[in-house]
């Protein structure tokens, strides 16, 4: 099309409703003559409605077979509809830049490279960046919140174990008089809250705030008072590092990035829950292991061996040498545990933490009447 | 004959409507929907979901598009940029909503375990607001014949009705569930213009309810025969014979069920459609009840389908991994293998992405194209020459949509 005179292509003869506009600010179908010259000139009854330039020209979505066209310099919502498709075809080679609007090959490779570097980038957020804000975060949690969360927590325990706390008078005594000693040892000014509840699973944990609970199913599988010992050391590492303030601040902001990913806030759904997994076993970890150093430490301090610990766990859980993904596990492996922990062991340098017969009465703590 | 007849199913029986009745026509090819289905799902696994945005837009563009009134279809101008930001900024506000929930959660746990139950309600208004913005975002991005559709009105306002109404039908096990239909609608569709013509919603709750009531009978069976044999018995226990009869009542319960929500979703888009006014404009609707609860039949066959083929290829995973034999010996193999974890991880994904294009196919193409082609226009010429009017609005309520996994419009 190299002369570019004015030409008037249909030039009288329109078929009937061939093209239609509407101006955008009503609804009313204005049956229009168009004009190709230096724009598009859109003429009704004699009268020029528009004049639209060529290169301002932009494809709209409409009926298959209708040319639906806006242009960027008429009011937004302004629309031709060319139905005559010889006339369309003069108009798409005349508008260079028809499909801008349109997302086109180009825009959706656009949008996979931003999505991936946005995926990438909210993967280091959480492998390098959470781990750090949830360090320097968990020392700024006033404590009486942790205890708050603590005690929250403590109701929904009792809830779910039927809440029967073990209190025998010998019994308790012995726990306290271990509990001193080790929380002395660890370096708190006052002695850790701890209960024991009767409760045949094999397990051990700190609620947030401070508070220790040893379940008796894992003091009935208990041989020594050490294995004991390095097991309620370890739980007041958590409570030392704040391992559940950090766990609790880094565990919300997986589940927050990735349901920036998956578009579900509320981090339910099983791909957000694997991913998620995936995450947080690796941090717990890393929390696991400071807690066993944390305890090597105060069993040191105590004089006493820290392997009988590892002796317990590895009776608990059993060989999980290789039937464990490693990389989903939430505790190290057990085996790895156990070798460290043995790694660490020293013979016994200081007195018995318990007597023969505070140990019996600790272990019947559970028992009533005694 | 009077124009508020007792029996509006076809339009084209009663005479005193004005002769000017204008048919709606879908003409969207299932093929076409098909690859673009397939190709957005493809790319929303290769962009980790973001893509999500732009299918939606994608599909929306292709619905629009293809349901034509008059010769014209309306066109959809959102864009999946805007849902992406909208959705940006749902998460932002949302952000700090969910600390202060789980501040408050942990008082309300402190004065009595499991006490912070009560705090989903206020997602569940949160959810009402989002489906009340999601329709404003996507009714302002209507454009026909160069006017746009517009709402006005207050999300909150309409999120507080929609929580009152779905007390009371918690309460009276749906039985008003047609009169909060009809209430919410007519809150929506005031507050719903087309340029300057406001829009209306004369759909009754009695109506929906004379046609639906059989069907929410049906859908209560179990709950009502359970009711009766506790009552014959006085709270004592079942005997063989009723425990029988009852389970033969939930095993026909499950079956039919397909049916019953498909006869119930035909009949609400039925007087949905039918209820509608923009002005002296009326639409009408002729689907037949038994139009929908085929493609809620084709869904649950597809899944099972999808689910023997996948539990086909964990088993050949297994048996190229791990081998055949001793199932002792297999389950100590396969646990902790990564290549084995990875094998179903990607199964997952696949039975996942197979599934969504299922349900978009046939629950919302297909769905959409049957309730489009069976609505009719009345005294279309009112709406001839409306001066457009109306502000777009933000894409928020989309994101809060997004985030809170709330469907609705």
């Amino acid at each position: 099309m190299a002369d570019r005179g004015p030409e008037t292509i249909p030039a009288g003869p329109q078929p009937e409703g061939a093209s239609i506009f509407y101006d955008g600010t009503s609804s009313r179908r204005h049956q229009v003559q168009l004009a190709l010259k230096d724009g598009l000139e859109i003429i009704e009854n004699g009268t020029t409605l528009a004049t639209w330039p060529f290169a301002d020209i932009r494809r709209a979505d409409g009926v298959a077979g209708i040319l639906r066209l806006s242009c960027v310099t008429a009011p937004s919502l302004a629309r031709l509809e060319v139905r005559d498709s010889a006339l369309g075809a003069v108009l798409i080679s005349r508008c260079p830049h028809l499909n801008d609007n349109a997302v086109g090959r180009r825009g959706v490779a656009t949008i996979v490279g931003w999505s991936v570097a946005a995926t990438v980038s909210i993967v280091a957020v959480i492998w390098f960046g959470l781990p750090l804000a949830a360090d320097r975060l968990a020392p700024l949690v006033p404590s009486a919140l942790e205890r708050r969360i603590g005690d929250a927590a403590e109701g929904q325990m009792g809830a779910m174990f039927g809440g029967k706390t073990c209190s025998s008078a010998v019994g308790s005594l012995a726990f306290n008089k271990l509990m001193k000693k080790i929380s002395t040892a660890a370096g708190f000014d006052t002695p850790v809250r701890a209960t024991v509840l009767n409760t045949p699973v094999p397990n051990a944990f700190a609620l947030p705030g401070g508070k220790v609970y040893l379940f008796n199913g894992l003091l009935a599988r208990a041989n020594d008072p050490d294995e004991i010992a390095g097991v309620l050391a370890h739980e007041l590492g958590h409570v030392s590092h704040r391992d559940n303030t950090r766990n609790m601040i880094y565990s919300g902001g997986t589940s927050f990035l990735i349901g920036l990913l998956f578009g579900d806030v509320t981090g339910s759904g099983a791909l957000i829950f694997a991913s998620r997994s995936l995450f947080t076993a690796s941090y717990s970890r890393e929390a696991e292991q400071n807690a066993d150093n944390f305890s090597i430490e105060v069993m040191h301090q105590l004089g006493r061996p820290t392997k009988p610990m590892g002796d317990l766990i590895f009776r608990v859980t059993g060989n999980q040498g290789d039937n464990t993904l490693s990389i989903l596990a939430n505790h190290p492996l057990t085996e790895d545990r156990l070798k460290h922990l043995s790694d660490e062991n020293r013979p016994a340098s200081g007195p018995p933490l318990l007597s023969e017969l505070e140990w019996t009465s600790l272990k019947a703590i559970c028992k009533s009447g005694s | 004959m009077n124009e508020m007849s007792s029996v509006p199913h076809f339009p084209q029986q009663p005479p005193p409507l004005p002769a000017s009745s204008v048919i709606a026509d879908f003409s969207g090819d299932r093929g076409d929907f098909f690859r673009l289905v397939r190709n957005g799902t493809g790319l929303e696994l290769i962009t980790f979901g973001f893509y999500r945005f732009w299918l939606a837009t994608d599909i929306r563009r292709y619905l629009w598009s293809h349901t034509s009134l008059d010769g014209d279809a309306p066109e959809y101008t959102g864009r999946g940029r805007e849902l992406l930001i909208g959705f940006l900024f749902a998460l932002a506000i949302l952000l700090p909503i969910y600390l202060a929930y789980f501040l408050v959660g942990i008082e309300a746990e402190r004065y009595k375990a499991f006490a912070s139950f009560p705090l989903f309600l206020f997602f569940y208004l949160f959810g009402q607001f989002a489906i009340y913005r999601a329709r404003r975002y996507r009714l302002t991005r209507t454009v026909w014949r160069g006017v746009r559709f517009w709402m006005d009105g207050s999300g909150w306002a309409y999120a507080m009705r929609a929580a009152g109404w779905t007390l009371l039908t918690g309460l009276t096990l749906g039985a008003v569930l047609p009169w909060r239909e009809a209430a919410l609608e007519r809150y929506k569709m005031r507050h719903c213009y087309y340029g300057d013509l406001q829009g209306s919603f004369e759909g009754r709750g009695s109506e929906l309810f004379q046609r639906g009531w059989k069907l929410w009978l049906a859908a209560l069976s179990p709950v009502i025969v359970g009711l009766a044999l506790f009552v014959m018995n006085a709270g004592h226990r079942l005997s063989t014979a009723q425990s029988r009869v009852f389970g033969l009542v939930i095993l026909i319960w499950l079956i039919a069920m397909p049916f019953i929500y498909g006869y119930f979703k035909a009949i609400e888009w039925h007087w949905w459609i039918s209820g509608i006014r923009f002005g002296e404009v009326s639409f009408e609707s002729d689907l037949a009840s038994n139009r929908l609860y085929g493609l809620y039949w084709k869904v649950i066959g597809w899944f099972l389908l999808v689910s023997v083929l996948f539990t086909a290829y964990i088993f050949a995973c297994v048996g190229l991994i791990a081998g055949f034999g001793n199932a002792a010996n297999i389950a100590a193999r396969i646990q902790g293998n990564i290549g084995m974890t990875a094998a179903i991880f990607a199964g997952y994904l696949g039975l996942l992405l197979a599934m969504n294009i299922v349900l978009r196919i046939y629950l919302l193409r297909d769905v959409w194209a049957r309730v489009a082609a069976s609505a009719t226009a009345f005294r279309l010429e009112a709406a001839a020459n409306v001066a457009a009017k109306g502000e777009l609005a933000d894409a928020l309520g989309e994101g809060f949509a997004n985030g809170l996994d709330v469907v609705g419009f």
